[in-house]
């Protein structure tokens, strides 16, 4: 039966994306607007009088740049395809339950208060960001609670109305803060990636894997839950307690993301779809390879907003957005014809 | 020994009722077919029986232990429900969807082993779906879908089946085919069916046992036993409120719903000789 | 009961692999020891912050300024390292800065803090107001080492912002209204810095307080505010006497408002006007001429 997913064959695709992943990111690494040589990065840190910019440039901001939009990217994509799993939705994307206006919310309330402390030494918009996504999450699950516990358009609904409601929020904000605040949140807003220290990408990166692996685990019940939900109890599912969990785990991987980077678009809903037009809805192949492909196209992403119109920097949130919506007409396209929607 | 034992069993949508005190037991192996009018609440019992709806009161034991003692797991492996067909918004490929029915055998990594595939492959051998076994779900009709949902029922491995209406877009071959299926998976495989249906001349010559629920308001009621006291034909005119005409094939009644713009037929025009 | 273990220790790896990250971090100081005076590699960025420089005499030690820093002339000839809103971390570092001056504002404060965690020594100063801007130069003066050259420079505006004032001393206040856009007409509030080079012009701002720095205004204000001068920083590099004309044609809708009905619709250069730096004194000058012509005609 060789439709049928293996150990073996899943293995094999899992290693041969990570290794072009890895491809992807060494290339990225030597692309920017200062030319560096691999040679020099190697020479050292300090080992004479002048500072060696090479190496300071590869390891404080290229690669801190690179291994943060790995991270950002393949929790984006990973949350992007759970959420569309539990939503039977397609459309869905990791921000559709609110995430994204309550942390727009947070960030703009930490930028009002005119924050002079310092969290670690660094600016209270990443707690802000985290804190507004998981309350407003959590608002939208006790709301469509009301409308019934195994209702997910009661959910969805709960998101839309939460959604449009924090937004005007914002929008009002927007309209009486002082002008270099509403700069830096409008470019918060659009996604960015900033140089990290190691120390916050371990913590991040580590909690990222943990929601990943969490869900992975649930995999094959994410399978049964997207094709229904009515099926998914008749086959042996605690729906319920699954949806619980993939939700749990994927709002928290995606306020981390959101968190650190900002709202960045479209890749929690373009790589599911593409990794799905491929490989099929199996989730437990669905949901590796769409990390990694969510890593790599960000990676790629954050390569063009660097250089595309040096020396200004492009928010990374731009780049994705303005080549997400062609890339997804593609799919779309592609995906009629193999439905048989479009005519022969 | 009794496999399925429902005891008074009441049930209803908001303030409408719909079964009332339902009490009737069904035996390990044995077929069962389910009919009745529009709204008597043929789908209802399906649903507390897989337990997707919880009974107001009275209880349904499946397999001597009260059904609400099961975890969803344990109770995949004892009953499998056929609903009717639909296209799932993700492609799934047919093979997929009959892989599904052994997630309750599979542990957390859940891969199919060997002896999986073979039910999986066997399931679909039976059902004829397996010359479609990689298309999805949305290129296929109406009827074959419906047979793939079957064969996902056959891969759970359940002693108990429960189907509602599992022939409404099946053509004659496959329908009588179905049925065949269905019986084989009872007398070779000891599997209890339960099927829910329409089609009361079809159920008649297979089942061993028939449930027909049904009455006018205020009147509840449910009668159990073989297929031919049980679907006698004034009965079946008062449950249903029609007219009927009974003709025979072979050694089993038939009974036709007679309207207003058919031709008249009595008794003894009659003259039906089956091709048995 | 083998897989907890499993699950601790990996726990207990990342745990201990983070601490390790973290003491790696803290003990990173290395260019945080050089001297506190005198830097030979400054990058600067903004335009008034290179203006300061210059004025300082430190021309020479810039290795780097933001886009937009065209005066002295000399400046626009030093490397760009980015622009004022989007700085390149990239080049700033290629060009071995030991000293990067930002401004004090969100984004640029978020610089200096990126650049901090990298080890590199910044120094953020804010200049919204006149005085931060003298506190601003004689805090520049300090980290580059160049103290008495502030000193003078801070003494040398103050001089000439004391004649001017003089001057203008005892005559009435002149109503002014500073638009800087058109459609939708925005003017300068109160709480800005064109608002306090206006009062030491010897002028007074026609709008009253306002929330926002820059507001919007509508047709209603204008005519009420009761402008005695309206003044326009020109926009681009294009005839100034062609803009004026323009502006009159634009302006002459609130026929009831003395600027127009005077003809006194002024259209000013506007580099002086536009950054808070060393030419103070040349900006303030440039809005009293508007002010008070008279006592400009040597």
């Amino acid at each position: 039966m060789k439709e049928l997913l293996t150990v073996k064959k899943l293995t094999a695709r899992i290693a041969v994306a990570i290794v072009l992943l890895v491809l992807v990111m060494c290339v990225c690494s030597l692309v920017g607007t200062q030319r560096i040589s691999l040679s020099a990065v190697f020479a050292g840190g300090h080992s004479q009088q002048t500072v060696n910019t090479d190496y300071e440039i590869f390891v404080h901001v290229r690669l801190p740049r690179i291994l943060l939009a790995c991270v950002v990217g393949a929790a984006l994509a990973y949350a992007g395809v759970v959420f569309q799993g539990l939503l039977r939705n397609p459309l869905a994307d990791p921000y559709i339950l609110g995430i994204s206006s309550g942390a727009g919310l947070g960030v703009m309330i930490a930028v009002m208060s005119g924050y002079s402390w310092t969290l670690w030494g660094r600016s209270p918009i990443t707690v802000f960001a985290f804190a507004g996504a998981l309350l407003t999450v959590w608002l939208v699950w006790l709301i469509g609670r009301f409308t019934g516990r195994a209702n997910m358009t009661g959910l969805l609904l709960a998101g839309v109305v939460v959604n449009a409601f924090f937004s005007a929020v914002i929008m009002f904000l927007t309209s009486v803060v002082k002008s270099d605040q509403l700069h830096s949140t409008i470019f918060w807003l659009m996604g960015n990636m900033t140089e990290e220290s190691f120390f916050v990408l371990w913590v991040c990166g580590g909690c990222v894997l943990a929601g990943i692996v969490v869900l992975f685990c649930i995999s094959g019940r994410l399978n049964l839950i997207s094709l229904g939900e009515d099926e998914a109890t008749s086959m042996g599912v605690n729906t319920v307690r699954t949806r619980t969990i993939a939700f749990a785990a994927a709002a928290g991987i995606t306020a981390i993301a959101v968190s650190l980077s900002g709202l960045i678009g479209f890749v929690g809903l373009i790589v599911p779809h593409g990794v799905r037009l491929i490989f099929g809805p199996d989730h437990r192949q669905l949901l590796p390879l769409s990390a990694i492909t969510g890593s790599a196209m960000l990676v790629i992403a954050d390569t063009f907003a660097r250089v595309v119109v040096a020396p200004a920097q492009l928010p990374v949130g731009v780049v994705t957005a303005i080549t997400g919506g062609p890339i997804f007409l593609l799919l779309l396209t592609r995906y009629a014809r193999k439905s048989g929607l479009l005519n022969k | 020994m009794n496999i399925i034992k429902v005891d008074g069993l009441s049930f209803g949508y908001s303030e409408v009722e719909v079964l009332r005190k339902l009490s009737f037991e069904v035996e390990s192996s044995s077929f069962l077919a389910v009919a009745g009018p529009n709204g008597a609440g043929k789908s209802t019992l399906i649903r507390l029986l897989c337990r997707e709806l919880r009974p107001k009161s009275g209880s349904i034991r499946i397999d001597s232990a009260a059904i609400e003692s099961y975890t969803a797991r344990d109770l995949a492996r004892k009953v499998a429900v056929v609903r009717q067909e639909f296209v799932p918004v993700f492609g799934f490929t047919v093979t997929e969807v009959v892989a599904m029915a052994r997630s309750p055998y599979l542990d957390t990594f859940a891969f199919e082993s060997r002896t999986d595939r073979e039910i999986i492959a066997e399931a679909l051998e039976m059902t004829e779906t397996a010359k479609f076994a990689s298309r999805t779900l949305s290129q296929l009709s109406g009827g074959e879908r419906q047979r793939v949902f079957i064969a996902r029922a056959l891969a759970q491995d359940t002693p108990v089946i429960l189907l509602d209406e599992p022939t409404s877009f099946l053509d004659l071959k496959h329908q009588v085919g179905i049925y065949d299926l269905l019986k084989k998976m009872q007398l070779e495989k000891g599997k209890t069916i339960v099927v829910v249906t329409h089609d009361i001349n079809l159920a008649g010559r297979y089942c061993d046992q028939c449930l027909l629920i049904g009455g006018a308001d205020g009147e509840k009621n449910c009668f159990i036993g073989k297929p031919e006291d049980v679907l006698a034909p004034e009965r079946i005119e008062r449950i249903f409120d029609v007219k009927v005409a009974v003709g025979k094939a072979g050694r089993k009644k038939i009974i036709i719903p007679l309207g207003k713009f058919a031709d008249s037929v009595t008794d003894t025009d009659a003259d039906l000789t089956s091709t048995e | 009961m083998r897989k907890w273990w499993w699950l601790v220790l990996i726990i207990f790896c990342w745990v201990g692999v983070g601490f390790a990250l973290l003491a790696a971090d803290a003990g990173n100081s290395r260019r945080m020891t050089t001297s506190s005076t005198g830097a030979d590699a400054i990058v600067s960025m903004a335009p008034n912050l290179t203006e300061i420089l210059f004025a300082l005499g430190l021309g020479d030690n810039i290795v780097g300024v933001s886009t937009g820093s065209d005066y002295p002339p000399e400046a626009a000839k030093k490397k760009t390292i980015g622009n004022f809103w989007q700085p390149d971390i990239e080049a700033i570092i290629a060009v071995r800065p030991d000293l990067v001056i930002t401004l004090g504002f969100s984004r640029q404060k978020n610089l200096a803090e990126r650049l901090n965690r990298i080890d590199y020594r910044t120094l953020s100063v804010n200049i919204d107001k006149v005085d931060d801007l003298f506190a601003a130069i004689e805090k520049i003066g300090r980290a580059t080492g160049a103290r008495k050259a502030a000193g003078q420079l801070a003494t040398d505006i103050r001089e000439k912002l004391d004649k001017l004032s003089i001057l203008m001393a005892g005559r009435k206040k002149v109503r002014l209204l500073y638009v800087i856009q058109r459609e939708p007409l925005r003017v300068a509030g109160r709480d800005t810095f064109v608002n306090e080079m206006i009062e030491l012009a010897g002028g007074e701002n026609a709008i009253g307080h306002t929330v926002q720095k820059y507001p919007p205004i509508g047709a209603e204000q204008v005519i009420a505010c009761g402008a005695d001068v309206i003044i326009e920083p020109a926009m681009g590099t294009a005839d100034l006497a062609q803009q004026r004309r323009s502006a009159v044609e634009f302006y002459s809708r609130f026929a009831n408002v003395p600027a127009v009905i005077n003809s006194r619709v002024y259209i000013i250069e506007p580099d002086t006007v536009s950054r808070l730096g060393p030419r103070l004194y040349e900006a303030i000058e440039t809005i009293a001429r508007c002010i008070r012509p008279e006592l400009f005609n040597e």
